[in-house]
């Protein structure tokens, strides 16, 4: 196998298979992320939740990813007519990561960066712990933003707050204005960054990670755009996610596919989002750890707030 | 020390494999066999299945279908022989108190619940007579039409009997509505004796951002049928964008729609003390000049 | 003032004072080349360090993810402290019409123009992305502080230049009619070229006096908002420790108390290595030890302040913020700079004795020394202890040490710095001859005559 052919051709493919239009072979595809082997007629593909599959060549067709600055624009803008949110059952979480485990595949993170982050909590010295799934809340009154000299991070209209990469000049502001520590560095050259060179950055999905930059959770927007739900909602196994549009009032559920009223939801169950003192009305909510379906089996460590 | 300490990473981790994926599940002796206080019969078996429908199938999957989730260790099929190895007491305390992947219920289910569960599982066990028998599936037509003035959904179903297609009647029809990532259910009506039925839509279904609905009308699982689609019926409220970025108001915004205060007190400041700094350029140039007098 | 009437002895102290003054002009000696040596080796070593930074990436530094803002930003600060020195003395005091603050204004200036030249350098240094500086113009954001901050210190540090060289054109003049025999050809050249064809008229001196003017008017609002908009890189986010509003005037305080350290230093350095004792007078140290305790007691101020109303109340995330300062694995250091760098001083400045030159120079070390460890107090802790816990990361983000790369980039700014201080000590006066001529009663037109040898 020659590492020549395989980078051309995943460079024809475009950035993110995700975005591959393939007949018969859609379903294994879309959640396709990496290329491992190329052989012949068949290929090897890694799925976002880490599987590897075998497809045949030909259902490959190029990914239709817009030029880069086509990209950006687009990016920017959103999806129109949308307003996405996010609930967390807090009571479903064993902490399995199956959702840290596909994002960092499908946004071709290191093992130690985290877009999306379950975190053992204990709220004060006599409650009881739980996991917590930590992600970016996109706020709506994001402290990143308002501090990001550049723009290049920014608000979208349908609720999402992205980085442009090709813009980002790695101060950091950002990540000290997070109060959720949400958001991630290039310290290093990026996983994997020779086998990606010279693929087209794509915004919505912010791979190539690019060294000296900042990443961190988008809500999948690329898996959005192709009306999928976020890599993490899909691969959880315990029915933790819903996401949704709060325009449609509707979320649904990654695991169970069940569909429910966002509104519903989140009253019945006495939802609330992180830190709401601090104003940032985060678009992340969570339902309390009550009635858990898992006991709680980590260890609280003191490294705390 | 090196060798020993490899043998005693090998040790446990052969031990902590054997945790996850062994097949010993034990159950306290003095659980394993409590009987089952709620009666085995269709009532409870029904009952079981509505609280497996909604609890258990995500990962177990359909009784017999084997589509369980891909986990490790794989959850066992209703009808497998490992799921029925367990007596009925044992199949109580698994499902109160859960382990690894296998969630507790001991907070989120009733004791009666958990245990017309177990009179679900019991249903395929071979030493019981079924009550609950699946029929084989019927294939079945669905005609529908949305009268978008009184927003109804007017329903017609026919059934296969012995070749032909005959009304169907007294057969719970679902009504849902297309949403980003699934279906959100509306309702459930059941067909007269003429295979027909109405269905008042809610006045609280928000549609697209022109009232558009796209509603889905499909029967119960036991009938093999092709859904009824109905693009665009024009029976939802509005859809409402709230715009959400407003410029000038927030401090995130771009520079395309910046407070109006805010840049100005920028561009004054900066300018005026630029202004001022070419002014003493401007002087320091007089300087050279006057030194010509 | 009194005016000395005769020509005589007017040539004969201006000749003095030339002397004197051009003196760290003309010495050339194996120490100067030494220094110089030291200095260069440094920066390039510096240099090397951020080429290494730049080819492997910010992950060669001690900061992660959590504690993203390291030693460069607390250096950072330091440097924009150190530099708004330059606005007191050599405009507010100046407005304020004292006297005894007029000789320093030159050293001030040297500190302001290194100090604020070395911030806007390590910024860079600190970006990821250096190569995308352009963006900032290109792309700036109008409501981000870090444009904000950009935009003053581009404008504080031209100030400061037009500052430290408008009072220098009749100097220069000076230079270029007596220096001829004694500097070599490139520098009478710069001297030429610097002085405008300054001839000493009335209208010159007028035009001088009046850009002087608007200038020191100009830097009190840009030498504030300097340091008001760096403490809001830190204010603007929700941090404890960082979200309070007095970070602004506190920052202010805290740099004046950094500032007259350094100019103190660099004062008695001029005194002993160019023999202006007669310059740098006894008075001068015992001014600046005053001027230096009356900042330090209202940085004292502000640090009871900052501490003492989030410590009485113990909200939780400044609670731990605050018990981690106090007693926890920053005490030792927080304690040190608080009572080596601010309470001793300030019992110690306020007896005579100490104010004299050597014992306020040593103490002024021991403040500076401080005042950058302080600055690494604002940084460090609080991003060490984020809202959250941190989890599921390795063991080094937890905790912030710096590495040697770091270590060598931050000694580059420090020698960069006195590099930029030592040239401009080699080629102007460090005292403005005219401005302590016409002090000693010499009339200006003295001044503009070429002396006969």
């Amino acid at each position: 196998m020659e590492n020549n052919t395989r980078r051309n051709f995943i460079k024809k493919l475009g950035a993110s298979v995700g975005a591959a239009s393939v007949v018969g072979g859609a379903s294994i595809l879309s959640s396709c992320n990496r290329v491992e082997t190329v052989t012949g007629d068949t290929i090897q593909l890694l799925t976002s939740s880490g599987e590897l599959v075998e497809v045949d060549r030909s259902m490959l067709k190029p990914a239709d990813l817009p030029s880069l600055s086509e990209n950006q624009k687009r990016g920017r803008e959103g999806i129109p007519g949308k307003s996405w949110v996010m609930v967390i059952d807090l009571s479903k979480c064993r902490n399995a990561r199956e959702c840290m485990k596909s994002c960092q595949n499908h946004h071709q993170l290191r093992p130690e960066q985290h877009h999306m982050n379950v975190l053992q909590m204990q709220d004060s010295e006599h409650t009881a712990p739980y996991y917590m799934p930590k992600n970016c809340q996109h706020c709506d009154n994001p402290p990143c933003t308002k501090v990001c000299p550049v723009n290049a991070t920014f608000k979208r209209e349908d609720g999402i707050v992205l980085i442009d990469n090709e813009r980002c000049i790695g101060c950091r502001f950002c990540v000290a204005a997070c109060p959720y520590s949400a958001r991630v560095f290039n310290w290093f050259e990026p996983k994997d960054a020779e086998k990606y060179e010279g693929v087209t950055y794509n915004i919505e999905a912010n791979v190539p990670q690019k060294k000296g930059t900042i990443s961190k959770c988008l809500f999948s927007a690329d898996r959005l755009r192709d009306e999928q739900l976020p890599t993490c909602v899909s691969a959880c196994p315990n029915g933790v996610y819903w996401f949704g549009d709060r325009n449609e009032d509707a979320v649904t559920n990654g695991t169970t596919k069940e569909t429910v009223s966002f509104s519903k939801l989140v009253k019945d169950n006495a939802a609330y989002t992180l830190m709401e003192e601090l104003g940032t009305k985060p678009r992340v909510f969570y339902l309390p750890p009550k009635d858990r379906a898992f006991p709680f089996q980590g260890e609280i460590d003191d490294h705390h707030a | 020390m090196n060798k020993k300490l490899n043998i005693l990473i090998v040790a446990i981790l052969f031990l902590s494999a054997q945790h996850v994926f062994g097949q010993e599940w034990t159950v306290p002796a003095d659980k394993e066999n409590v009987t089952n206080p709620s009666e085995y019969n269709l009532a409870n078996v029904k009952k079981g299945k509505d609280i497996y429908q909604l609890n258990c199938k995500s990962c177990h999957g359909d009784a017999g279908k084997n589509n369980a989730l891909p986990l490790v260790p794989v959850p066992p099929d209703v009808v497998s022989e490992k799921m029925q190895a367990n007596t009925e007491g044992g199949l109580f305390y698994k499902i109160t108190a859960g382990k690894g992947g296998m969630p507790q219920f001991e907070t989120t289910l009733s004791e009666d619940d958990r245990w017309r569960l177990v009179n679900y599982i019991m249903n395929y066990n071979s030493k019981n007579e079924p009550v609950l028998v699946d029929a084989p599936p019927v294939k079945a037509k669905l005609l529908a039409s949305v009268n978008e003035a009184d927003k109804i959904v007017e329903i017609f179903a026919e059934y296969e009997n012995k070749g032909e297609f005959v009304k169907l009647s007294g057969a719970p029809i679902i009504i849902s509505a297309k949403k980003a990532f699934g279906n959100i259910e509306l309702g459930k009506v059941l067909s007269d004796e003429n295979g027909r039925a109405e269905f008042a839509i809610p006045e609280n279904v928000i549609g697209d951002e022109e009232g558009f609905v796209n509603i889905v009308v499909a029967l119960e699982e036991n009938f093999e049928v092709v859904p009824v689609i109905l693009d665009k019926a024009k029976v939802g409220k509005l859809k409402e964008v709230p715009k959400l970025i407003r410029g000038g108001e927030i401090l995130w915004s771009t520079n395309e729609n910046i407070q109006p205060w805010l840049l100005l007190t920028y561009l004054g400041a900066v300018g005026a003390a630029w202004l001022a700094i070419g002014y003493v350029v401007f002087q320091i140039l007089k300087i050279r000049r006057y030194s010509k007098e | 003032m009194k005016k000395i009437e005769s020509a005589e002895e007017s040539r004969k102290l201006l000749d003095k004072i030339t002397f004197d003054l051009t003196r760290s002009i003309v010495k050339k000696d194996e120490m100067t080349r030494f220094w110089f040596f030291i200095l260069i080796m440094f920066i390039g070593v510096g240099l090397w360090g951020w080429i290494i930074q730049i080819d492997k990436g910010l992950g060669v530094t001690g900061m992660r993810d959590y504690v993203s803002w390291g030693m460069y930003i607390a250096n950072f600060v330091f440097f924009v402290a150190v530099s708004l020195i330059g606005f007191l003395l050599s405009s507010a005091l100046h407005l304020l019409k004292i006297d005894w603050a007029k000789p320093v204004s030159r050293v001030a200036e040297q500190v302001a123009i290194a100090g604020v030249a070395l911030a806007g350098l390590i910024i860079v240094m600190d970006m990821g992305r250096p190569d995308r500086f352009l963006n900032v113009f290109l792309h700036g954001r109008f409501a981000s502080p870090i444009i904000w901050d950009v935009t003053v210190v581009t404008t504080y540090l031209v100030i400061s230049v037009l500052l430290f060289y408008l009072p220098l054109i009749p100097d220069l003049a000076l230079l270029r009619d007596r220096m001829g025999s004694e500097v070599p050809k490139w520098k009478m050249k710069i001297y030429t070229i610097l002085a405008l064809g300054w001839n000493g008229n009335a209208k010159q001196y007028k035009t001088v006096y009046h850009a002087m003017r608007i200038l020191m008017l100009l830097i009190i609002p840009v030498g504030l908002s300097i340091h008001t908009v760096t403490s809001w890189l830190f204010a603007a986010t929700l941090r404890s420790g960082w979200d309070t509003t007095i970070l602004g005037p506190y920052f202010v305080a805290g740099a004046f108390v950094a500032g007259s350290a350094a100019v103190i230093i660099l004062m008695y350095a001029y005194r002993i290595r160019y023999g202006l004792k007669d310059y740098f007078e006894d008075i001068h140290f015992d001014q600046m030890g005053k001027l230096l305790v009356f900042v330090s007691l209202v940085y004292l101020y502000f640090n009871i302040n900052e501490f003492l109303v989030p410590g009485y109340k113990m909200k939780s995330a400044e609670g731990v913020h605050l018990t981690n300062l106090f007693s926890g694995s920053f005490s030792s250091m927080f304690w040190i700079v608080q009572i080596v760098g601010l309470v001793l001083p300030i019992i110690l400045l306020l007896c005579k004795y100490f104010r004299k030159p050597l014992p306020i120079a040593i103490i002024s070390v021991f403040v500076l020394v401080s005042a950058w460890f302080k600055r690494y107090l604002i940084v460090i802790p609080t991003m060490e202890h984020p809202f959250l816990p941190v989890q599921n990361v390795p063991e080094n983000f937890q905790t912030y040490s710096p590495t040697s790369i770091e270590i060598m980039i931050t000694l580059f700014s420090f020698f960069a710095a006195l590099m930029i201080i030592s040239v401009l000590a080699k080629l102007f006066p460090v005292i403005t001859i005219w401005e302590y001529a016409e002090e000693k009663g010499i009339d200006k037109k003295y001044l503009s005559e070429t002396p006969k040898n």
